[in-house]
């Protein structure tokens, strides 16, 4: 009885177009591993942060106190620096010259908003790349496949007799590809649902907070006025 | 959006991880039992089992004594209760097939054969084993098979109640390499119309035989071969 052969094998001993869809393949389910455990940690680190502002916000803090101790960090994140802008925004207008009480509420609005799409481009960062593996990465794995397939068959035309052992081993090294196409692009299509899900969350938790905010800044230039 | 390289050092490390896994997975695990690529073995071992019951043991007489053996012969009629189907084919060795097929008929004398001869049979068993080459293997195997066909062919076949004990039927079997017959022709009939069309019926209720992949054992062994059908069950 021959000897099994191992997949590895198989991969080493096959053609360079084959070769080269794997490589690729590879690659990309590397980078999709890298970026999943990256925005995993940085999801995280959000939420966690998230959390640990709005009690803190929420806690009958002095909104001006709170934004002196936030101004000077440099390592702010997520909410934090929607805080910081629609209050800094707010407290240089408000003590500039006498500017009316719509412009400030503008003017602070409008720099939540900026901030806020800022924080959704840096929540969703890789995402796209994510979900651009999940996609192509199967139809690359085919292609692989159906070339190794044509090719083992294209070796067939001058036989007058095709076994089974004469097909095998192409095809079997030619569906690898495919196994591997779906290896990258499994783990990169759950990380990108699960991702932007999570995303989706943070941002409306976001919105709803900014309008608290401007509520809260609303009445404080309405009482002042 | 600035991308921050401390940031990516652990995931990367973890990505590794994951992929090393993978490709361990790959190297060690997942290639299928090597067992199943044997199975044919044991099968090959029980077809040299039967060839080596010698016909002439003496508790034959023990196992059947109702039955005298009349008929003065070379080979012994088996006068068990199946059927007894030859299988041949033609250019080969004949004799040598129709002896160890006669001796696969015997087949059910074998359990109560076996105790007695076992130990016989293993050394014999041994001895062919260490001089076994690639043609014996291949008659080995061809045999296993022949042997499958044989089983079916018995399986199918109802004896009509006017076969005799002498008659003999010929029939020509051609398969498709899937191991469907396409034609079955009857070369040497008995005489007996009923026994022949029951011989031939039997052969296409079977429809399907196993019969080996490779194309070249095949081809030699079972694309034609004839089966001789002769009714040894009529004391039933």
């Amino acid at each position: 009885m021959p000897e099994q052969i191992s997949i590895i094998e198989i991969v080493a001993n096959s053609g360079p177009l084959v070769l080269s869809v794997l490589a690729v393949l590879a690659l990309a389910s590397l980078a999709s591993w890298v970026m999943i455990f990256q925005r995993w940690f940085f999801l995280r680190r959000v939420v966690n942060e998230m959390d640990e502002f709005e009690e803190h916000f929420w806690s009958g803090i002095d909104l001006r106190q709170l934004y002196s101790e936030l101004d000077g960090q440099d390592d702010l994140i997520g909410i934090e620096k929607v805080f910081v802008a629609g209050f800094k925004e707010y407290s240089r207008l408000s003590e500039g010259s006498g500017a009316d009480t719509e412009a400030i509420m503008q003017g602070a609005q409008r720099a939540m908003r900026v901030a806020l799409t800022r924080e959704e481009e840096s929540l969703e960062t890789h995402l796209a790349f994510l979900a651009t593996v999940a996609s192509t990465s199967p139809y690359v794995g085919l292609f692989g496949t159906v070339w190794g397939i044509m090719n083992s068959f294209r070796s067939l035309i001058n036989m007058s007799q095709a076994t089974l052992a004469s097909v095998a081993p192409g095809i079997s090294e030619a569906l690898i590809a495919t196994a591997m196409g779906l290896f990258a692009a499994i783990p990169a299509l759950i990380g990108y649902n699960r991702f932007s899900a999570r995303v989706d969350v943070l941002m409306k938790r976001y919105h709803a907070f900014s309008d608290e905010l401007t509520g809260i800044l609303h009445r404080a230039v309405h009482a002042r006025g | 959006m600035t991308l921050e390289l401390r940031y990516y050092i652990v995931p990367f490390v973890l990505a590794l991880a994951v992929h090393a896994a993978a490709i361990m997975a790959a190297y060690v695990g997942w290639s299928p039992d090597r067992e199943e690529s044997r199975l044919i073995r044991p099968q090959m071992v029980n077809a040299r089992l039967i060839v080596l019951v010698p016909p002439e043991v003496k508790p034959r007489q023990v196992v059947t004594p109702s039955v005298p053996d009349k008929i003065p012969e070379v080979k012994p009629e088996p006068e068990e209760t199946v059927p007894e189907v030859v299988i041949e084919e033609p250019p080969l060795d004949l004799d040598e097939i129709r002896r160890t097929r006669e001796r696969e008929a015997s087949e059910t004398l074998l359990e109560l054969l076996a105790e007695s001869s076992f130990l016989e049979a293993l050394q014999d068993e041994a001895d062919d084993l260490a001089r076994s080459d690639a043609a014996d293997d291949e008659a080995i195997i061809a045999q296993t098979y022949r042997f499958g066909i044989y089983k079916l062919v018995v399986a199918n076949w109802s004896r009509p109640p006017s076969a005799r004990n002498n008659m003999e039927a010929k029939l020509l079997v051609e398969l498709v390499p899937t191991g469907d017959v396409v034609s079955v022709t009857i070369l040497e009939p008995s005489g007996n119309g009923a026994f022949d069309r029951s011989a031939e019926a039997a052969v296409r209720k079977a429809r399907r035989f196993d019969v080996p992949v490779e194309s070249r054992l095949f081809e030699r062994y079972f694309r034609r071969f004839t089966l001789l059908f002769r009714p040894g069950d009529l004391l039933r």
